[in-house]
């Protein structure tokens, strides 16, 4: 980068800071009598008191003794720059002036001030080629290649090529003056985005020690404010000119640092904002109508114990249109002050304008199922949660209830929710022990052995419940395991298989159950089943009597009453025997029964043997895929579980549990960079304990603990 | 398919490189290289006149009349080697100095192919046109010397340093002018590498050699005549404009282009005539395919030989007259002889073919 480097050196140089030429070491060819030519010479050195004019037309005419093109060019920069005061040699160079004024010279600085450098760079090589031995005067050729220089410089650095404006601010030391405050800032953005942002603070020091004008010597901090550390910018606050007769005001740039340590205290608990920096925010909350402020008081307040004070504040910024975050605080808030009910209410409204929102009215509903002593909900509270929890697979919730179907009584709802969340969510020790309580409550030893099975290594009181350690047929005094307590584990292990959750009774009112995705289209051929044959199903008969869609309708049927190999065999004759369509249907039945026993690879051959719609392609696909990696997980088969996830999320978005999988499948693969990424990603959508696990795990393998 | 080359001699490289070629569909052998022009002087003013009135502004922008009234780095370097061979040094300087201000701003020293009026920032596209920078640094090292312009000749070279160091690229065991110094390699499409061939200027090779010798020009001109070979070997015996190399010497149309012999390759012939490069055998092929007896000039889908488009503009239709009086010493037809300004682009080749005739074959017209 040798380009880079002189540039570095001669831009320094240029800027004239000595102490700073030391550090570039050697290599500057050029020596600092070149420092800036000021466009005036007979000006003081000490520039930035007056705006620095391009006088050279000006001296042109002066020395052509042309008052009156004099006359009209210091009328031209006067106008354009009212402070500027004519230089007091003029009058000498117009004395000088012998010889006539050169027609062509004067049509050149014409054409120069109208900016048609193109025509002048013409019409000088038109004229030399007619008479090689003329030459255009020296201030033109340097007026016109600093022109040149500026526009490739502007033009390099609108496009983002950056080492080409430190080339030619290299090769342009005309260039970087006061006069073009914008090309300093051009050069110091191109020092930023080569990585040298000592050299970009460089230059706007060199701004702000010469150049006069305020408005850009504010603008020259904020420019600062997008580039540069905040440290830094502070730095730059010294030269603030308090007196004489344009003083800085750099207080908004003071407003803005303070205004961002507070952001940053407002979401870290441990840090603490001054109380100057409050004011600041306070200030600011006071003197705008934005919602901005606001918000970072608000979250503020809520991660330093205040949500009392935070509620007010996010309903001030809801009235300032602060929209999906400030209503996220304002549940977060209420949440936070135990004001559930209402938490869940205002919530409920808010859930689809943002995923953060979603995520703040599961957490809340899934609080005011989870209260102990099970509290006394409205019917259509809980009938509006349903239906949330299971579009959004939030064990979480499935879990809640469970607990709140187990503590009013509605058994076996309850053992349908533990499945449903341990479907979700495999590693549920929670649900597990729900699941365990509810099947012992109902005398299912079967299914009580099987969780019992699974999991009496890894929860004592699975074991103990077993071991008849604990009655489990009182009514438990069950302080339910919500996602903030749940034990950290360091990688799931178990997924169980899905289950079919039932319609829970809700103080009388029956619940409508939306099922799981893959179910949907099960439950609606239920219904027709049921009409078609009631449960005569359920008698074991010879499927292969029946025509068609017969077959298809006890398939159906078989399916309702949970036997799917039976089922499998009333698709396989309706397979057999039906049009096409019926074929269809059965290809997807068959395959939703395999999925329901879990044997994904006959379900994804069943899924082939007929033609189905992109919409259950996808579904099938999904549902296939998503077994196959749980599948691959139980077993530790950690690369065909990211293989499976993989295809799946070409079909789908992947959600945050199969997300969990995966990050956890990195872990264990011992791909920390790429778990950690993804339980990142889990976290960003939310706060996840699982996530956290995940995270905790990694450092804690990364840089074990002494 | 191999070159057997003769060593060259070590002076005059690029007039003694003869080359002898073998390719699988031609017995006979041909001796190939660049008869160097002088361009300058080559165009009568009133013809350059009438163009530059039409297409270049004040500020020196030569503007793509069909094309939304952009620029590019193409357009320039055209405009610089139509003043030159106008000897308008004028003119020349103009356009340099819109090519240098606005379009030569790249980091690798490269030019911004794309340049819109109406965009924001006015280069829209801030990628290179290979062709573009060659003819831009070609012109700018014929004017260097004919004017005795040293700043022309530094730019020249600048330029031709950046097109070695940027632009060639290998592929097997050739060496190529990849199209954009970035998008066109083996690494960066699964079909690269892909190539232009009409973007070998083949008559500015040997100066732009002169002016950077520490890169291989000389093998990638080469390589691109057997490239061009190759790629007219098949049964429709033209090149497609954008080429696959992925296959190494089995070039193929690459994706994402329609394969057709277009606008792009018209040029080929072109350039082909204005290098001195007649002994080509595919010229006498083309020749035939254009004649008025057969299909003319057109757009044709060099898979199945199908015209989509027949060109009338006589900025094309002095191409196969310039070919015939090439090939064969046939006179011009009047009407091709006289310039009137179309359109940018058929305009930019009824010039450059009217340069190449006045320079070199004065009789045909």
């Amino acid at each position: 980068m040798r380009l880079v480097g002189s540039a570095i050196t001669i831009a320094v140089l240029i800027l004239g800071f000595a102490a700073i030429a030391q550090q570039t070491g050697p290599g500057g060819t050029r020596t600092p009598a070149e420092t800036p030519p000021p466009p005036t010479p007979g000006s003081p050195p000490a520039a930035g008191s007056q705006p620095q004019v391009d006088e050279s037309a000006l001296r042109y005419f002066a020395s052509q003794g042309d008052t009156r093109r004099v006359n009209a060019e210091i009328a031209r920069l006067r106008a354009l720059y009212p402070n500027w005061t004519p230089p007091s040699d003029l009058s000498q160079l117009s004395a000088g002036a012998a010889a006539a004024p050169d027609p062509i010279v004067e049509r050149l600085w014409n054409l120069y001030r109208e900016d048609r450098i193109a025509e002048v760079r013409a019409a000088i090589a038109e004229r030399q080629a007619s008479d090689p031995n003329w030459k255009p005067p020296e201030e033109l050729v340097t007026a016109l290649e600093t022109v040149e220089a500026r526009r490739r410089l502007i033009n390099a650095s609108d496009t983002g090529q950056w080492r080409t404006v430190l080339s030619v601010a290299t090769e342009s030391p005309n260039l970087l003056t006061c006069m073009n405050v914008d090309v300093l800032w051009r050069v110091a953005e191109a020092f930023a985005r080569t990585d040298q942002p000592t050299r970009t603070r460089d230059v706007y020091t060199y701004i702000l020690t010469n150049c006069s004008n305020p408005g850009e010597r504010l603008a020259t901090l904020q420019k600062a404010l997008t580039l540069l550390p905040e440290p830094q910018v502070a730095d730059l606050l010294q030269f603030e000119r308090k007196t004489g007769e344009t003083p800085d005001d750099f207080g908004s740039i003071r407003d803005e640092l303070a205004r961002r340590r507070v952001e940053r205290a407002s979401l870290d608990s441990k840090t603490i904002a001054s109380a100057e920096d409050l004011a600041v925010v306070e200030r600011l909350i006071r003197n705008t109508n934005e919602a901005g402020p606001v918000l970072i008081l608000g979250w503020y307040n809520f991660h330093h114990g205040n949500p009392a004070r935070a509620l007010e504040l996010f309903k001030t910024a809801i009235d300032r249109n602060g929209g999906t975050k400030a209503a996220e605080g304002y549940a977060m808030s209420l949440r936070a002050l135990n004001r559930l009910a209402e938490a869940e209410a205002f919530a409920y409204e808010w859930r689809e304008r943002a995923p953060e929102n979603m995520k703040i009215y599961l957490d809340v509903a899934t609080a005011l199922l989870s209260q102990d002593p099970p509290p006394r909900l409205e019917p259509q509270v809980v009938a509006r949660i349903v239906p949330v929890v299971m579009a959004q697979r939030f064990s979480d919730g499935a879990q809640a209830l469970g607990w709140y179907a187990y503590n009013t009584e509605q058994i076996r709802t309850a053992r349908d929710w533990f499945r449903t969340a341990l479907t979700w969510k495999a590693d549920d020790e929670p649900s597990a022990y729900g699941l365990a309580l509810s099947t012992q409550r109902l005398n299912e030893r079967a299914a009580f052995n099987a969780v019992v099975a699974q999991w009496r290594n890894r929860s004592q009181r699975i074991a103990d419940l077993a071991d008849g350690v604990v009655p489990a047929t009182a009514r438990q005094p069950l302080a339910p395991r919500t996602l903030a307590s749940t034990p950290v584990e360091t990688a799931p292990t178990l997924v169980q298989p899905r289950s079919t959750p039932r319609p829970m009774a809700v103080e009388r009112v029956e619940v409508e159950q939306p099922l799981p995705r893959t179910e949907q289209a099960v439950r609606r051929r239920q219904s027709e089943a049921r009409s078609a044959l009631g449960r005569s199903c359920a008698m074991t008969q010879n499927p292969n009597r029946l025509s068609g869609d017969s077959a298809l309708t006890r398939g159906w049927c078989l399916m309702e009453i949970n036997r799917p190999l039976e089922a499998v065999a009333a698709f396989d004759q309706a397979m057999a025997t039906g049009s096409s369509r019926v074929r269809e249907e059965a290809a997807y039945g068959k395959s939703l029964a395999y999925l329901r026993k879990n044997l994904t690879s006959q379900a994804a051959i069943a899924a082939a043997e007929a033609p189905q719609t992109r919409a259950r392609q996808v579904e099938l696909g999904a549902s296939i895929l998503t077994q196959r990696a749980l599948a691959a997980y139980r077993d530790k088969r950690y690369v065909e579980t990211l293989l499976a996830l993989s295809e799946r999320a070409r079909l789908v978005p992947e959600q945050n549990d199969l997300l969990l999988i995966r990050g956890w499948s990195y872990y264990n693969l011992g791909q920390y960079a790429d778990a950690e990424k993804v339980f990142r990603a889990v976290q960003r959508t939310g706060y996840s304990e699982e996530a956290s696990a995940g995270l905790n795990a990694i450092r804690e393998a990364v840089s074990p603990v002494n | 398919m191999r070159a057997r080359l003769p060593q060259s001699a070590r002076f005059l490289p690029w007039l003694v490189s003869a080359l002898l070629l073998w390719t699988g569909s031609m017995a006979a052998s041909q001796t190939l290289s660049v008869q160097p022009l002088r361009v300058i002087g080559s165009l009568p003013a009133t013809d350059w006149e009438a163009y530059r009135f039409r297409f270049v502004e004040d500020n020196g922008r030569v503007v793509d009349t069909a094309n939304g009234q952009i620029s590019h780095s193409e357009g320039q370097g055209y405009g610089l080697l139509l003043a030159l061979a106008a000897a308008d040094r004028r003119s020349f300087e103009q356009i340099w100095n819109f090519t240098f201000t606005e379009l030569l701003i790249r980091d690798d020293g490269l030019a911004a192919w794309k340049w819109d009026p109406n965009g924001k920032p006015r280069v829209t596209d801030r990628n290179n046109a290979t062709d573009g920078d060659i003819l831009i640094a070609y012109a700018l090292a014929k004017a260097g010397s004919a004017w005795q312009e040293p700043r022309y000749t530094k730019a020249a070279q600048n330029l031709a340093r950046a097109i070695g160091k940027s632009t060639f690229a290998r592929s097997g065991r050739s060496l190529v002018l990849l199209p954009g110094a970035q998008g066109f390699g083996s690494g960066e499409r699964p079909d690269g590498p892909v190539v232009n061939l009409s973007y070998w200027v083949f008559e500015a090779f040997p100066v732009l050699a002169a002016l950077a010798p520490e890169y291989e020009w000389d093998r990638v001109w080469r390589d691109g005549v057997l490239l061009l070979q190759q790629a007219t070997s098949g049964r429709i015996r033209l090149p497609a404009d954008w080429i696959s190399l992925e296959n190494g010497l089995q070039p193929k149309p690459a994706d994402g282009f329609p394969p057709e012999f277009g606008y792009n390759s018209l040029r080929i012939p072109l350039y082909l005539l204005r290098a001195g490069m007649t002994d080509l055998e595919w010229l006498r092929a083309l020749k035939q395919r254009w004649s008025a007896e057969s299909e003319g000039v057109a757009v044709v889908n060099v898979v199945t030989g199908q015209v989509r488009e027949r060109l009338n503009d006589r900025g094309y239709g002095i191409l196969p007259a310039a070919l015939a009086c090439a090939l064969e010493g046939t006179p011009v037809p009047a009407p091709l002889r006289a310039f009137e300004p179309g359109h940018y682009y058929p305009s930019t080749l009824h010039l450059l073919a009217k340069s190449l005739l006045g320079e070199k074959y004065p009789q045909c017209v």
